[in-house]
């Protein structure tokens, strides 16, 4: 399946169509019809063939997944991730409290101080996945788009607190100096087309 | 009875043993590949290469795990059940003639533990006693949905033991003879002899009793997983269990050969070649056996009742007795 | 050698599973023994030659009948001991003495005074089945008929029996249609 097609949730659009099934036959003579056409007319040679027609044809949709991954949806809600501005590669976290604030779980913690810039600093940010629910507000309130969703859906870990640890969920300085963090596109982002979605505001009242 | 005959009895017995074991383990194999292939899946990757050692891994896993007898349970009864599923399918495959005879050593081997002159009638009773094992295990595991696999296990090895038998006097009457190895000299002239072009109708109701003996998928009622568990079998763990999966297997490839030597030539004038004929039958009637799992949906309990004494039953009645005129005149 | 072997071995094994199938008050001991005993009464017919007698027994016995006595079975709880209420185990045990002494005095009888001879001895080049199928369809064709019919018969009635409600189905019908149906079998009874 390809992302194109993962992201298209216009069911109705998709190739389904109504099986035509007659009714069920009420008298004597319409079931012995029923059962006439059901011996002779060989339906269930159909179904052979065409499970005979799969097996030849080997058309096999099996994902093997350690080796092959699905791609996944951008507004997939996984494990977060703290990004980094893209030019100096300083954390974006600006130490609002919006996300601590807004979380339903009460998952989130920071504690902050003005560093010697008069700038606040985050000294400490811990999310608790053992609580978090993955709503996705955190994300959606950070004005900075600092803390995002990432897609990394494999939580098997022996120790809850190793996906805590701030500095695992930043980006890596490196990366993001040379440019490979990506932008988020995803669940609190702006959205590709807003500027042409945007109306006026009505001023009537 | 002298001892060479013993000694070659003993060695036949157990070389039967050991190969329909290891076909019941292939056989499970063979059915996970050949489902998954038909409904577009891989069917076992990860343990050898292809999957070929899950065999291995499943055996290990039977014989290891823990022996589980549960309280309220009639527990002797409990015990023999599973075995006498596997015991009756071994015993049955006493009465088939699997090769043709060859010499080895300087010595005729005849590849059949008995050929008594009445290998059907054999097969047919074996088959009935190989009712025990779902009914005793059933009744015995303190269990209602056991009890219900019980019931309707019952009920259609009652009814299909008269399909069956009923099939088989057809090609009986022609061949007059109850001993399998007169039915394959009967089609050994070839592929225009084979008793299926003169009794295709007892060939198609006998195929379908096979299919209700063996619990296959269109009569798959009496280990039912969707509705009751796994009937019969729902209480049963490790090697108990293993012991009703391992009959169930040995069932089909003993209802192929039956199949193949009856109504499909057998293996045919003796040759080399009409001995891998018949292995090449018995593995398509394997197949059939897993490729209608694939496509065919279940039916009823009283579908398979209907199935069974309004239509099958007079099916064979009037086949027997147009068989008996044609035969007159 | 081998016949006087296996004849004792399946004689005491009858002999166990008949005796279990009396004493046990366990109902699923006793259909258990009582169909291996089956089973162990056919190797009889085996070691006397008669495969086709021998396998019949096993088809109609341990196959048919006692797969229906399980049927029976099967509205009780099984798995409990059953309780017998003897009012007087005197008359019981009496009673069954007799019956069995009689029973052993009717076929000991004939053995006592040598009349037994095979009437349709096993003859040379016809198989097992045949001698059977000559038997029945001459001398014994008569009784064979009868039995047939009578059998027919029983087939019969148990469908009529069982058969009176068989037109409608109480799947398909409604709510009222039941109430009305069970009333109307109400009136009937009373």
């Amino acid at each position: 399946m390809s992302l194109e097609q993962f992201q298209d949730r216009n069911v109705a659009e998709q190739n389904y169509f109504h099986v035509d099934i007659a009714d069920y036959p009420t008298t004597n003579m319409g079931k012995f019809k029923r059962l006439l056409s059901r011996t002779f007319k060989g339906e269930l040679f159909v179904g052979l063939w065409v499970v005979f027609r799969e097996m030849v044809k080997f058309d096999i949709h099996t994902v093997q997944y350690p080796k092959e991954k699905l791609p996944v949806g951008p507004r997939y809600r996984a494990v977060h991730k703290m990004q980094r501005l893209f030019e100096s590669g300083t954390e974006r976290c600006i130490g609002c409290g919006l996300c601590e604030k807004i979380c339903i779980s009460n998952c989130i913690r920071m504690e902050t101080k003005l560093d010697e810039n008069s700038r606040k600093l985050v000294t400490d940010y811990t999310i608790n996945l053992g609580r978090c629910i993955f709503c996705g507000y955190c994300a959606e309130v950070c004005p900075e788009l600092a803390i995002v969703h990432g897609a990394r859906y494999e939580n098997a870990s022996d120790q809850r607190a190793h996906f805590t640890d701030f500095n695992d969920m930043l980006t890596p300085i490196d990366s993001a100096i040379a440019g490979k963090q990506k932008e988020f596109d995803g669940f609190g982002a702006v959205t590709p087309h807003e500027d042409e979605r945007v109306n006026i505001t009505p001023l009537a009242y | 009875m002298d001892m060479a005959f013993l000694i070659e009895t003993i060695v036949k017995i157990v070389v039967i043993l050991l190969v329909f074991s290891a076909l019941a383990g292939f056989g499970t194999y063979f059915e996970r590949k050949v489902l998954a292939f038909m409904q577009r899946r891989l069917g076992p990757m990860h343990v050898g290469p292809y999957g070929l050692l899950q065999i291995a891994a499943d055996g290990i896993k039977l014989f290891t795990k823990e022996d589980i007898v549960p309280q309220n349970v009639v527990a002797p009864i409990f015990k023999i059940a599973p075995v006498i599923t596997a015991a009756t399918a071994f015993m049955a495959a006493a009465a088939i003639p699997f090769m043709p005879s060859f010499t080895m050593f300087g010595y005729e081997v005849h590849p059949i533990v008995a050929d008594i002159n009445i290998g059907i009638l054999y097969i047919l009773g074996v088959m009935g006693a190989g009712l025990y094992g779902p009914l005793l295990g059933g009744l015995a595991s303190a269990n209602k949905w056991s009890l219900i696999s019980t019931a309707r296990a019952a009920s259609i090895f009652i009814s299909y033991e008269v399909i069956t038998g009923l099939a088989l006097l057809a090609p009986l009457m022609m061949v007059g003879s109850l001993s399998l190895i007169d039915f394959n000299t009967y089609q050994a002239g070839g592929f225009g002899d084979w008793i299926v072009w003169s009794q295709p109708v007892a060939f198609v109701l006998f195929v379908i009793a096979g299919f209700a003996e063996t619990g296959r998928t269109p009569f798959h009622l009496v280990a039912n997983d969707h509705e009751i568990i796994d009937g019969f079998g729902t209480e049963y763990s490790g090697m108990r269990w293993g012991l009703f999966f391992i009959g169930e297997y040995a069932n089909m490839f003993f209802i192929s050969f039956v199949i193949a030597i009856i109504f499909l030539g057998g293996y045919g004038d003796g040759s080399g070649l009409g001995a891998l004929a018949l292995l090449a039958k018995v593995s398509f009637i394997f197949f059939f056996f897993l490729w209608t799992r694939a496509a065919w949906p279940d039916i009823r309990p009283d579908q398979l009742m209907w199935l069974c004494w309004k239509v099958l039953m007079p099916i064979a009645v009037i086949n027997i007795v147009i068989t008996g005129i044609v035969m007159m005149f | 050698m081998f016949e006087a072997v296996a004849f004792y071995l399946f004689a005491f094994l009858t002999v166990v599973m008949f005796s279990i199938t009396v004493f046990t008050k366990q109902a699923l001991y006793a259909l258990t023994s009582l169909a291996a005993g089956m089973i162990f009464i056919s190797a009889f017919y085996f070691i006397l030659g008669a495969d086709f007698l021998g396998a019949v027994q096993i088809i109609v016995y341990t196959g048919a009948v006692m797969a229906l006595y399980a049927f029976a079975m099967m509205f009780f709880d099984t798995t409990r001991d059953v309780k017998e209420h003897t009012r007087s185990p005197q008359i019981v045990f009496l009673l069954g003495g007799m019956v069995a002494l009689l029973i052993v005095i009717i076929f000991a009888v004939p053995i006592v005074s040598e009349n037994i001879t095979a009437n349709y001895p096993v003859a040379e080049g016809v198989g097992n089945s045949q001698a059977v199928g000559i038997v029945l369809f001459t001398k014994y064709l008569v009784p064979f008929e009868v039995a047939a019919v009578m059998l027919l018969v029983a087939m019969v009635a148990g469908i009529v029996l069982a058969g009176k409600k068989m037109d409608h189905s109480l799947t398909l019908m409604e709510d009222e249609e039941i109430e009305f149906a069970e009333k109307s079998n109400e009136k009937a009874v009373s």
